[in-house]
């Protein structure tokens, strides 16, 4: 049986050094292809994802980075990666690139791991907690303290909202903003509103309708 | 003998699909007696050429050998290669969401956008002027997802998007995010 499971995991592994440098090559100086290689392969075999690696060391030659300077970013966003998978694992997800990827964003947005186990616990079904852990990203770059927000995403991910609704969170904080809320409540009126939501149903004829934003402050 | 001679429930019992104790009762004896005979022809010495003993015990040998264990590396390798055909064959690529990128620089000469979705390359997707107001403009197809980006002005200077969320670049700098 262990042969089974490790004669894949093993061309799966010396597959990946190959695309790597491929996708590296005339792009990146040779030492950054090379820490990409290695941290890439060494990621992959603990079932990491490589992209977010190659493109930061893409991003950074393009904007004509120093290579000492974009090896520290490669060597961050690797960390960030294991963190990632480590809060994801720990909320009880196994391996998943994509939500991974979405949660080292996340945390580079100003999440902590914690929040990050706390949007797994949640026990939404993986693409559904990837496009959550993206919009927590997002509300955290847009300024949403992480307590309101992971307050907001859970809530919403517990109802079952599909995709398209849950990436419409960031423009009704948005929304809310441009009224003059701060955007903790602007979060916070919008939590309310989906728990109030997922407690009574969609109003009458609305079936599936988004939860309506909180009022205004007045002036 | 042929099997032919016995009731169906005998060769039942033959093929060792029933017990004599299963056989009717008038079909005993008959079942007693095609055992009996079985057990005789297993032991009738059966006299082979000596070239084709030597091959079929050899092959009896070889057949021996077999065990399922050793179809595991045929079995890792043909799910190795499952494993690698799956994620090209049967993975569904992202939908694309169409986005319209817009930056005022009136002084501008040029202006492009570079991300995560053009391998962040300041030549691949230029903006146009909308005439002389200063407004540039992109349109473009891209997959649903997370993306990164920052609009390039004069080839030279790396401009976050106004009107989206930003976040570190881990440069110093700020790249926009957009989520579809």
């Amino acid at each position: 049986m262990l042969t089974l499971l490790a004669v894949p995991l093993t061309l799966l592994t010396i597959q990946q050094p190959g695309a790597i440098a491929q996708r590296l090559a005339g792009r990146v100086s040779p030492n950054v292809a090379a820490l990409v290689e290695q941290l890439g392969t060494a990621g992959s075999a603990r079932g990491l994802p490589v992209d977010p690696l190659i493109q930061k060391a893409i991003e950074g030659s393009a904007k004509g980075i120093p290579d000492d300077r974009v090896a520290a970013a490669v060597r961050r966003v690797a960390t960030l990666l294991d963190t990632a998978a480590a809060a994801l694992r720990e909320g009880g997800l196994a391996s998943d690139t994509l939500a991974i990827t979405a949660g080292a964003f996340a945390i580079t947005a100003g999440l902590s791991a914690n929040d990050i186990t706390a949007l797994a616990r949640v026990g939404a079904r993986p693409q559904a907690l990837t496009v959550g852990l993206r919009v927590a990203g997002t509300l955290a770059a847009l300024g949403v303290p992480p307590a309101e927000n992971i307050a907001l995403v859970s809530v919403s991910l517990r109802s079952g909202k599909p995709a398209a609704d849950l990436l419409l969170l960031p423009a009704d904080v948005e929304s809310e903003v441009a009224k003059g809320l701060t955007p903790a409540a602007a979060a916070a009126g919008l939590s309310r509103a989906a728990a109030a939501q997922a407690r009574h149903g969609p109003p009458p004829g609305h079936g599936q309708e988004r939860p309506h934003p909180p009022a205004p402050p007045h002036p | 003998m042929s099997d032919h001679d016995f009731h169906p429930l005998v060769k039942q019992l033959l093929d060792g699909d029933l017990t004599l104790a299963e056989l009717p009762a008038e079909l005993r004896a008959e079942g007693e007696e095609a055992l009996r005979l079985l057990a005789a022809a297993d032991r009738t010495p059966v006299s082979m050429p000596a070239v084709t003993w030597r091959v079929m015990a050899a092959l009896e040998r070889r057949r021996r050998r077999i065990r399922p264990w050793l179809l595991a590396p045929a079995l890792a390798i043909a799910a190795a290669f499952i494993l690698w055909i799956w994620p090209a064959r049967l993975t569904a690529p992202p939908p694309l969401v169409t986005v319209r990128f817009v930056l005022v620089a009136p002084d501008a000469k040029a202006v492009s956008l570079a991300g995560t979705f053009n391998q962040w390359d300041a030549h691949a997707t230029p903006l146009v002027r909308a005439g002389a107001t200063g407004v540039w403009t992109a349109t473009l197809s891209l997959p649903a997802g997370q993306h990164q980006y920052a609009f390039v002005v004069d080839g030279q200077r790396w401009v976050p998007d106004p009107g989206a969320p930003a976040v570190d670049d881990g440069f110093g700098r700020r790249n926009s995010v957009l989520t579809l």
